[in-house]
């Protein structure tokens, strides 16, 4: 069915069709209409869960991790300071290989105060063992946390995974949504049920452990986050078989037809600057698109064979880490630091706070980093987009 | 039946095995055992970091013969949510949960989450074993550590007072509330078998005195916490529904004195600061508080 719905009403539509059993939740600005719409699909009896209406984030998350050890599909959502408030819990949950999923309507962090969207406060879990998967569109947020179910309680991944939109921008933007109908999503997300907390069978969950095992407990951790980019991508593609909507994976190449250079944006950005694009490839510019969509685990060697036949590249990124740049441009550098061939990787921060990314910013993104094919040098550290020069001190 | 037969009568399994790492006298795990005469082996534990999460066993191998989840510091009762929640959903019914937790994992750090279950009247019962320290960090004073005890980093002695959880937990209008001691084993299992009878949240608290952070040799842990008993410093009682009802009352109070002089936290104080306390007990004698 198509509906016309937010970003937040799109994820609780997932909610619902993925039938969550358990839903421990903080209220945070702009996540708050999710809860109230499914309050409200448990209201009308269009789904069996438990809402548990915690009292703090912090709490929401130790509430998903336990129902998630009784084997009940736990869901729940947060962002910026209630993500922040979490992050030990993140680790904790990602430890105990426990499949929570949790959307994150993506917003900027204090201080200064802002409820307005950027990708920093998830950036900043990149750590913590959680696959992190951003959308750009509120179609693609309900496809992919239905996915994300999938991917977590996959056997070969056991870990949680974040489902990233940034708020306003898609959390509270309405736009057409092809809802689908439960009978598909029952088909291909079977019931959960994988309990580890059992009285019929007593274990020790997180017992004390020193170096004799915490490493190797470590090292399977890590592998299980690098093993869970095939099963990103198997899901993605058994969903597109099923559904008819194909989002690309782990990293989807747009207009990549003899381009002389790539963009490279995760999120709403991605729809943005496919505009950009199509508007550069009309007037003649080789400039092609290259959509993260999976930050954690992040596809390198998909990354490098697709810049393969690229000169230069450019990376968009709505985050920073002080004093290194932008987190995407880090990654997308290292996933390139093996080429023999050096290739310029541009670096370009915008969005952040909620600052629009108009498409003609990202055109002019796409100018320069046409230039920079010709040049083969790049200036160094980031440019930040659209910067109001008198209000940092630099004006000429 | 007598208190002897009584014993005689508990089951004889222990849940929590020997081999743990808890230090002799150590009050922690004396009441663990005892909980889990009357919790039995139908029960799922939360313990939040503390000294009673850490010795139950090491890598692979544990002393738990129940399901035992470590949850982190302040969200026992946060987790206990969950699990029941996912237990209900699931059709699980018949399990006793229970969240336990040191005193800083409940009056302190894990006070929020504490409160949280307790407003929402989660099905959980919630255990407060009391050391009147941090343990697990080595002894620092914490919210519950009474007024004048030197702690490592209280070495002229707290300057405030004790937290007076019982009550707090009582405001929030809880269905059950008791407080234990380990010196009345019996005491505290009638209370827990009756908390398990019932639904909701429930609130036990038991004192468990600790010999290297209190000053007292190994084997007085159980002389020391009848004594705070028997000065009327720790008095045993229950709230059921609103309704007061003290479950054991010294036939003759001991003084406050013989208490305070047995444990070394105490010794600098002086015989106008205890007198000032036995001034206190006597105020509110009676039972209760
Ligand atoms: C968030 C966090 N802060 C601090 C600690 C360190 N820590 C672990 S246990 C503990 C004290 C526990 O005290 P209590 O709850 O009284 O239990 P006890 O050890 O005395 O039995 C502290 C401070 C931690 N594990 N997590």
């Amino acid at each position: 069915m198509r509906m016309l719905l937010s970003g937040n009403e799109a994820t609780a539509h997932a909610a619902r069709l993925a039938r969550i059993e358990v839903f421990p939740v903080y209220p945070i600005t702009p996540q708050a209409p999710m809860i109230n719409s499914i309050v409200g699909f448990i209201d009308r009896g269009e789904l069996k869960c438990a809402h548990k209406r915690m009292e703090s984030d912090h709490s929401a998350l130790a509430g998903a991790a336990g129902a998630s050890l009784v084997g009940a599909r736990a869901f729940t959502a947060s962002n910026s300071q209630g993500l922040a408030l979490m992050h030990e819990l993140l680790f904790y949950t990602a430890g105990l290989r426990l499949p929570v999923v949790m959307a994150i309507i993506n917003r900027a962090l204090s201080a200064p105060h802002c409820r307005f969207p950027d990708h920093s406060d998830a950036i900043a879990q990149e750590a913590t063992g959680w696959l992190q998967l951003y959308c750009e569109n509120n179609q693609e947020v309900l496809d992919t946390v239905l996915q994300a179910f999938r991917i977590a309680e996959d056997e070969r991944v056991l870990l949680p995974v974040m489902v990233n939109f940034e708020g306003y921008i898609l959390g509270h933007t309405k736009e057409v949504v092809e809802v689908p109908e439960q009978e598909a999503v029952d088909a291909f997300l079977p019931a959960y049920s994988r309990a580890v907390v059992d009285v019929e069978h007593p274990a020790a969950i997180n017992t004390a452990t020193n170096g004799e095992i915490y490493m190797e407990y470590k090292y399977l951790q890590h592998r299980a986050m690098q093993g869970s980019l095939t099963v990103v991508k198997e899901v993605n593609a058994e969903f597109a078989e099923r559904f008819g909507r194909d989002w690309g994976g782990a990293v989807e190449l747009y207009r990549g037809e003899d381009a002389r250079a790539l963009l490279v944006a995760m999120g709403s950005a991605v729809s943005t600057a496919r505009i950009a694009v199509d508007e550069m490839r009309a007037a003649g510019q080789p400039v092609g698109l290259l959509k993260v969509r999976s930050f954690r685990p992040f596809p390198a060697d998909e990354i490098r064979s697709v810049a393969a036949g690229v000169r230069a590249l450019a990376v968009i990124d709505r985050d920073i880490i002080y004093g290194v740049g932008g987190a995407l441009h880090r990654e997308v550098q290292w996933a390139l630091a093996g080429d023999a061939v050096h290739k310029p990787v541009l670096s370009y921060i915008a969005g952040m706070g909620g600052r629009d990314i108009s498409v003609a910013d990202v055109k002019a993104i796409g100018q320069d980093v046409l230039a920079a094919t010709e040049k083969g040098s790049v200036p160094m550290g980031a440019h930040w987009v659209g910067l109001k020069a008198d209000l940092v001190g630099e004006a000429k | 039946m007598g208190e002897r037969e009584e014993l005689y009568r508990l089951p004889r399994e222990e849940l929590l095995s020997g081999g743990h790492q808890g230090i002799s006298g150590y009050g922690g795990t004396i009441a663990v055992r005892q909980a889990l005469k009357a919790l039995g082996p139908n029960t799922v534990i939360v313990v939040p970091a503390s000294a009673v999460a850490t010795v139950g066993g090491l890598n692979t191998s544990t002393a738990w013969r129940i399901p035992f989840v470590h949850s982190l510091f302040e969200c026992a009762p946060a987790m206990a949510t969950g699990i029941r929640a996912a237990l209900e959903i699931k059709g699980k019914t018949g399990v006793t949960l229970v969240s336990f937790a040191g005193d800083a994992g409940s009056a302190d750090i894990g006070f929020q989450s504490l409160s949280g279950a307790a407003e929402r009247d989660e099905d959980i019962i919630h255990v407060c074993y009391d050391d009147e320290a941090y343990l697990n960090t080595g002894g620092q004073a914490g919210g519950t550590t009474p007024a004048g005890a030197q702690t490592v980093n209280t070495p002229q002695g707290k300057p405030t007072g004790k937290k007076d959880l019982l009550s707090i937990i009582e405001a929030h209008g809880a269905g059950y509330v008791a407080s234990a001691s380990i010196a009345f084993p019996l005491d505290f299992i009638a209370k827990l078998r009756k908390a398990k009878e019932r639904k909701g949240f429930r609130y036990l608290h038991i004192l468990t005195p600790n010999p290297a952070t209190w000053g007292f040799a190994a084997d007085q842990t159980i002389h020391i916490a009848r004594l705070a008993v028997d000065c009327g410093l720790w008095p045993l009682f229950e709230v059921e529904d609103g309704g007061r009802r003290v479950t054991y009352a010294p036939v003759r109070r001991v003084p406050v004195a013989d208490y305070i002089r047995a444990q070394g936290r105490f010794r600098h104080l002086t015989g106008d600061q205890i007198a000032a306390m036995q001034a206190q007990v006597d105020a509110s004698a009676g039972g209760g508080r």
